[in-house]
């Protein structure tokens, strides 16, 4: 297998979008491209990590339609439909692509367009992600689902609420610093823990919003890098892998299967451990993911996860700053996006070029994409080369 | 209507399953027979749902996963006001909710009579 770089991102503003989902697609991809430096080449594959186009937009193969929007005919295109980790997957058909050899020049850009349809059917379809018949026919939603951890985790390891406002806390402290996030509004220990309750013990600041957004990179062999930029940044490995549909159903239900074993993948191929990274960006879609991923990736232990929010750990100047972007809960989680945002941000902070939010000197990034409710995770691990 | 609360168990490795899976979770064994999951499981965590899905009438909606012993679990409705972990529940048949114009039936739990 080759060595794959990315040699270019961008991504729009997250959150109410005037344009439609090819709008947006377009904006991210032109921008990624140009970033790239790559001119008038030509990419040999185009992948686009999208969740609910059809389902919302009556709008269906979407990336036939972005070649022709922005002229990348005669590239290969698809669209990758992996949940809320349709850009996670996105990224990682685009890396095989270029890591086989198959391709030369790669595009992967993810987007969702969810604004402008009302709450209660983006909170249907995104539910239905869940077992047809031993879930959803209950009634449960994803927010419900997340209680249900949240609820484990307190009995279990001693979790309080007040651990989850710290996550938020944190996390729109963040994004306050990032001019692509959808929320730039500082939250207290206090306003979250005193927000409308959507499922106890879940409150509303305890959930990402819901938003427009895209995001992409290009890719190429890192051989081949050198020609376009002088701050490649290598995909070092990545992980990738699927659990039991229903949440009852897991060896643990506290347990995020899926995520330890896609990190096992991860640092297994890219010859690294969890201590070697300097920066992650998280699928907090909800905050108790964040602190029961940041322990099934193998930052913390089982169970310690809240002690080191706690702590700082996991702050912007922490040892292990954790979603510096913002993450989903300030950056906004447009589903299809996501993936491809998280690995934007952590190519930007490898870089040096996060702006006000930049970590000090990373080597190492991991990003944990997370779709249904933990039963498919990607991870990605990124190294700065030079 | 139904009576009992099934499951589906591996003829193979004896392995009980809910819900139905073509392929044993176990050792991928692909015949199962069913067998009743029991009158009385326990809440092992729930939530209040207040922002409802389609079909539910009042909030809160508590929903909770239950264990049957054996790893054995369950998703459903919670039929209390006053949920607590460890409690003991059985499951009863009933409407779930209606989505669409369908009404959904399929088991719930309530807290079990004390003998």
């Amino acid at each position: 297998m080759r060595d794959v770089a990315i040699i270019g991102c961008g991504m729009t503003k997250f959150g109410r979008s005037p344009g439609d989902l090819m709008d947006i697609l377009a904006e991210a991809s032109l921008r990624a491209i140009d970033d790239a430096g790559v001119g008038e080449r030509d990419f040999d594959s185009v992948y686009v990590g999208n969740m609910l186009a059809g389902e919302l937009f009556h709008q269906t193969a979407i990336a036939s339609a972005l070649v022709d929007r922005i002229n990348l005919i005669p590239a290969a295109a698809e669209r990758i439909e992996n949940g809320p980790a349709a850009g996670a997957s996105a990224v990682k058909n685009g890396f095989l692509a270029v890591a086989s050899g198959a391709s030369d020049l790669v595009l992967v850009v993810g987007g969702e367009k969810m604004t402008g349809v009302d709450t209660d059917t983006i909170t249907d379809l995104i539910s239905t992600m869940n077992h047809p018949t031993a879930e959803y026919a209950h009634g449960v939603t994803m927010p419900a689902m997340a209680a249900l951890l949240t609820r484990l985790y307190m009995e279990r390891y001693g979790l309080t609420e007040r651990h989850l406002a710290m996550v938020a806390v944190k996390n729109h402290a963040n994004g306050m610093k990032n001019p692509y996030a959808q929320l730039h509004k500082l939250c207290t220990i206090e306003g979250a823990m005193s927000s409308v309750m959507v499922s106890d013990p879940l409150r509303l600041y305890y959930c990402c919003p819901i938003g427009d957004g895209a995001a992409a990179v290009v890719l190429c062999p890192l051989e081949k890098a050198k020609e376009f930029t002088d701050k490649p940044i290598r995909i070092a490995g990545f992980g990738h892998a699927t659990d039991t549909h229903t949440l009852q159903e897991r060896d643990d239900p506290a347990v995020l299967k899926s995520v330890k074993i896609a990190a096992e993948r991860a640092f297994k191929m890219a010859k690294l451990a969890p201590k070697d990274i300097d920066v992650a960006e998280l699928h907090d879609a909800f905050e108790i993911l964040e602190i029961a991923e940041s322990e099934d990736v193998g930052f913390f232990k089982k169970g310690e996860g809240h002690l080191a929010v706690e702590k700082g750990v996991t702050a912007l100047d922490g040892k292990l700053p954790i979603n510096p972007s913002g993450g989903l809960k300030a950056k906004g989680h447009p589903v299809g996006a996501t993936g491809v945002a998280q690995i934007v941000e952590l190519v930007w902070q490898l870089r040096g070029e996060a702006g006000e939010r930049q970590v000090k000197d990373p080597k190492r990034a991991l990003a944990c994409n997370f779709g249904g409710f933990g039963n498919n995770t990607l991870i990605h691990i990124l190294e700065r080369t030079g | 209507m139904q009576e009992k609360m099934m499951g589906f168990k591996c003829k193979k490795c004896g392995r009980v399953m809910y819900p139905k899976h073509e392929r044993c979770l176990g050792c991928k064994g692909t015949e199962f027979e069913e067998v009743g999951l029991g009158d009385e499981c326990t809440l092992i965590t729930y939530t209040k749902l207040y922002a409802l899905p389609e079909g539910i009438e009042m909030p809160p909606l508590t929903l909770g996963i239950v264990d049957f012993g054996g790893n054995v679990r369950a998703l459903g409705q919670i039929m209390t006001d006053e949920p607590k972990i460890g409690m003991k529940l059985r499951p009863v048949w009933g409407k779930l909710r209606k989505i669409g114009e369908k009404e959904i039936f399929g088991f719930k739990f309530e807290p079990a009579k004390k003998s």
